[in-house]
């Protein structure tokens, strides 16, 4: 075995652990609070890596790299429109469910996927749609033998990044304190002066605020995208936080990069044709011996 | 009130089928995955049929009698491929374009066998055409000749003598990245790697690091354009040399979009491209299907299933009869009839028979060059 | 008195329901015989989930075991189709116990995910052609037709009714399930686990109970279902599968029997009447789906509170 192998499938297990945990870290808040599996999260992703098509798109023609500020602007759109889907979806979806048994509101979200995975295919046909090339600067590092790109670094930074900031926002900011005091007791934080509804809307901008991004990286990474990818993306998300300790936001992050890598290593050392099966039987020997996932605490479930 | 409402809305389906029947009117079934995972290729089906019975009903019918094409959607399923087949033939279908994946055919051929409805699908599974079913004619060519024609271009023509195979999980893909592993075996080549992919979850970085490791000739893969174009696109940001050649499903306009600037010099193994066919029909479909719906075809399988209908069409102008028998004794002998995917013909099994293999090689402006066929 | 009106109608519209051979056309009856089918994994899904409260999202996996055992017995070995039923559902329960054994002190979430892992190991085993048995992603094709006193069960009608059998039996099941101490113990498990464990109930082995006996019934089910396509492969069993038996329960009522019932018909019926909406219908069934949630959060046909004769 080469070491620059061995590399080589560390940093592609990594920029694929990036994009899960900018999706995984939206799981992860909304179950924090809700103590909701938002099935349809993934799919809020997709939405993102489309909306960004549609703005890039625009360029196709001449093959040129598209403007910096398109870039940008694809970004901006695609985290404004999802981010209001996630809001619309709380409303409709969620909200006259949050009393409910709890599995009534994870039925909603499998209907709330099923409605955008297939509104998706209406709007941008079932063919895989191509993004422009050249969307990010073309710069390649060979090192030794290992090749890294720079779309590959700025993944894994800008989700570490937003992993951060978000981590930050939430322990250190007033409102991040009553995200926390309402994801430990809703009741209590409400006696305390806080608005619960306030403070789930939040949760519900900034988690597919961040699938939006995960999923336009997707886009621009792979140059391609689906309508029925984010069953699998969400999926891997959300194993991603379950691995980290569902509802810990370091643990989403944590948890994505390590299946990242353990995708990568299954697949690259033991075998490919059995890579998911790895993945999965890692997972439950993972909650085997922590049944709470790396970082989790133990929770009482709303029942 | 609810069970109420589902009674009613039972009721009004089974009086409304039945209804329509007789006048001058041939039904043609379409069994397709309408949505799901396949809903490309089951919408690109239903497309071709509809076009196809358009052109054929502005000519005045098939035998004087108006076309009328009937859709069952079995979302690539095989329960819902068994209820279709059970539905198209209660609707009183003549003849059954689809479906496409061979869990959803094989659970519908005994009904439509049972039902003298003729079929035709592209589902590859080599039991399809083993099971004695008058009533099924396989509109794509079986893995096997393609597994063969693979193997001798990659060990006999081109000496590569480090080639590594890869698939995804679909019975379509694994059957023929099988047998042409057994082929390459056969003609004395050395398979290196024999790898599979998830379809759709575009990082295959990590299978082809490991391939990278074992200094591959040459990197063959018998799954999807979609999932060829990105291992193609990322085969080159790994700087792997190595040639990289697709099966039939990666013949498609957008596998050179995807791969982007490593598009070019990948080889692709098919029947010829309706382009480059010897005939005007192959043109001429392709340009109304463009004209009539504003894209390409989405698969080398719309085609094959186009073709499937345009054979039994044929077969009924031919023998001026809408017997299904007699249409389907024609259609077991038929040879060499003008396919919008090359020569095409069926043996007694219901196997397509008359596809020349060719190796194509993607240019720098997205055209395809022949390098060698059979 | 209240329940005198379901009790009565119930094993009445079964009964209606063994003329639907004469009744209903070729199109109706293999819907009706493919929803009896659905409709006793669903029952067998509710166990798990319904009734012992355990979130179980990988239960198509134990349909499935059913329908490969009875699909590799008939073609492999040649055992007679009625034989396979009883190894159908053996197998699949003491699959279900052998892998509950170890999980089920997960909590809730956790739960199902490793169910949902469970499940989609078993598909990729099934593609990667254990054992040389499973015939990989094509499947296994050809399983016989079941007979029983010289009689074939050939045509269609015959497949319905066996099916039916089949699903009266298992209703009677249910019925005596919930009647029974096994049956309250659950209820127990799923509403105040602690009580329970306190009062001396061994929480395990009744969870591991619970997927036992679902797991069983499930691969039932999956004897019918290899019988009634004479074809089995992994698509039907994916983890796409268990999400909808799982939709099922909750969108029909929680450990209720015509609400899992109803839920079957409307997951699984309602979408084969709109086949006429094309491309547009699963679009418009994920909106049904969250109407219906909405409207009706404890399900469309929720169980009545315990009455106290119970």
């Amino acid at each position: 075995m080469e070491l620059s192998t061995l590399l080589q499938q560390l940093v592609n297990g990594l920029t694929v652990g990036g994009i899960y945990a900018l999706i995984a870290l939206g799981y992860t808040m909304v179950y924090g609070i809700l103590k909701l599996i938002n099935f349809a999260h993934g799919d809020l992703a997709v939405l993102g890596a489309f909306i960004g098509l549609t703005v890039l798109g625009g360029q196709l023609g001449g093959g040129a790299p598209p403007a910096a500020w398109l870039v940008a602007l694809a970004f901006i759109a695609a985290v404004l429109v999802v981010s209001l889907a996630g809001v619309a979806l709380e409303f409709t979806a969620y909200r006259p469910l949050r009393h409910a048994h709890r599995l009534s509101a994870v039925v909603s979200a499998l209907g709330a996927s099923m409605f955008f995975e297939n509104g998706m295919m209406l709007i941008w046909s079932p063919q895989t749609r191509v993004f422009p090339s050249h969307i990010l600067p073309d710069i390649t590092w060979h090192l030794g033998g290992v090749v890294l790109t720079f779309t590959q670094v700025l993944i894994v930074f800008s989700s570490l990044l937003l992993m951060l900031a978000l981590y930050l926002y939430v322990n250190h900011t007033r409102f991040g304190t009553a995200i926390r005091a309402a994801a430990i007791d809703q009741d209590a934080a409400r006696l305390m002066g806080i608005n619960v509804n306030r403070v789930i809307i939040s949760v519900f901008i900034l988690g597919p605020a961040l699938g939006a991004i995960g999923g336009l990286f997707i886009g621009i990474y792979y140059r391609e995208a689906i309508f029925n990818m984010g069953w699998l993306y969400g999926l891997n998300a959300f194993i991603a936080a379950i691995i980290g300790g569902i509802g810990n936001i370091p643990g989403a992050m944590l948890g994505g990069l390590l299946l990242g890598l353990f995708n990568s290593l299954a697949a690259g050392y033991i075998s490919s044709s059995w890579q998911e099966a790895i993945t999965f039987g890692l997972l439950i020997l993972i909650l085997l011996v922590r049944p709470t996932g790396i970082l989790g605490e133990r929770v009482a479930e709303k029942v | 009130m609810m069970i109420k409402r589902i009674l009613a809305v039972i009721a009004v389906s089974i009086l409304g089928v039945g209804a329509a029947f007789g006048a001058e009117i041939v039904k043609f079934g379409v069994q397709a995955p309408i949505t799901g995972n396949y809903a490309n290729e089951g919408q690109g089906i239903e497309k071709a049929v509809r076009l196809l019975a358009k052109q054929q009903n502005a000519k005045g019918g098939l035998l004087g009698h108006k076309i009328e094409v009937v859709v069952c959607d079995d979302e690539g399923k095989a329960t819902q491929g068994a209820l279709c087949a059970r539905r198209l033939v209660n609707d009183g279908v003549f003849a059954v374009i689809g479906t496409y994946t061979s869990g959803a055919a094989s659970a519908a051929q005994p009904i439509y066998a049972r039902a003298n409805v003729i079929q035709t699908s592209d589902g590859t599974a080599e039991m399809l055409t083993r099971r004695g079913y008058k009533t099924f004619f396989r509109n794509a060519p079986p893995n096997s000749a393609e597994a063969k024609f693979t193997a001798h271009y990659l060990v006999k023509i081109k000496h590569y003598s480090r080639i590594a195979v890869l698939s995804d999980h679909s019975s379509f893909s694994k059957g023929l990245g099988d047998a042409t592993e057994a082929a390459v075996k056969r003609d004395g080549g050395h398979v290196i790697y024999r790898g599979y992919i998830t379809a759709g979850s575009q990082n295959f970085m990590s299978v082809l690091t490991k391939i990278k490791s074992l200094k591959p000739d040459v990197i063959y893969f018998s799954g999807y354009y979609s999932d060829g174009g990105l291992l193609r696109a990322q085969q080159a940001r790994l700087g792997i040399k190595a040639v990289f050649v697709g099966g039939d499903a990666n013949q498609n306009t957008e596998f050179a979009k995807i791969a982007g600037s490593a598009a070019r010099g990948t080889v692709i193994v098919n029947v010829p491209a309706p382009a480059n066919l010897p005939y005007a029909e192959a043109k001429a479909f392709l340009a109304d299907y463009k004209a009539a719906y504003g894209t390409a075809p989405p698969s080398i399988f719309t085609l094959t299933n186009a073709d499937g209908m345009r054979a039994i069409m044929y077969a009924v102008e031919k023998t001026k009869s809408l017997n299904p028998d007699k249409v389907e004794d024609f259609l077991h002998h038929l040879r060499d009839f003008r396919g919008i995917t090359g020569p095409l013909g069926f043996n007694k099994h219901g196997e397509r028979l008359g596809s020349a293999f060719q190796a194509f090689e993607i240019q720098a402006d997205g055209s395809y060059k022949t390098l060698y066929s059979e | 008195m209240r329940r005198l009106p379901t009790a009565t109608l119930g094993p009445l519209l079964w009964f209606v329901g063994l003329a639907v051979p004469w009744l209903a056309n070729g199109n109706w009856l293999s819907i009706l015989s493919l929803f009896a089918i659905y409709a006793v994994v669903a029952l067998s899904t509710d166990i798990v989930l319904g009734r012992a409260g355990l979130y179980d999202m990988g239960h198509a996996m134990y349909f499935g075991v059913g329908a490969y055992t009875t699909a590799i017995l008939n073609t492999e070995y040649g055992v007679p189709v009625l034989w396979t039923l009883p190894l159908a559902v053996l197998v699949a329960a003491g699959v279900g116990a052998l892998l509950a054994a170890p999980i089920v002190k997960l909590r809730g979430d956790y739960l199902l995910v490793v169910t949902i892992g469970f499940n989609e190991i078993f598909r990729l085993s099934m593609d990667n052609n254990v054992g040389g048995l499973t015939g990989g992603p094509d499947g296994i094709f050809g399983v016989g037709v079941p007979s029983l006193f010289g009689h074939d069960f050939s045509s269609q009608s015959d497949l319905y009714l066996l099916n039916w059998v089949v699903l009266g039996v298992a209703l009677l099941l249910m019925r005596n399930l919930e009647r029974s101490r096994v049956g309250r113990v659950f209820r127990y498990l799923k509403e105040d686990e602690l009580a329970a464990t306190t009062l001396g109930v061994n929480a395990r082995a009744y969870k591991i109970l619970a997927f036992a006996l679902g797991a069983g019934l499930a691969g039932a089910a999956g004897m019918l279902f290899a019988v009634q396509l004479s074809t089995v492969s992994s698509g039907a069993f994916n983890f796409i599968e268990s999400v909808t038996l799982f939709a099922i329960v909750i969108v029909g009522g929680q450990a209720s029997i015509p609400g899992v019932l109803l839920g079957t018909v409307l997951m699984f019926v309602i979408p084969q009447v709109f086949q006429g909406l094309a491309q547009y219908r699963y679009f418009i069934f994920g909106i049904a789906m969250i109407v219906v949630m909405v409207l009706r959060p404890q399900g469309i046909w929720p169980r009545r509170r315990e009455s106290a004769g119970e």
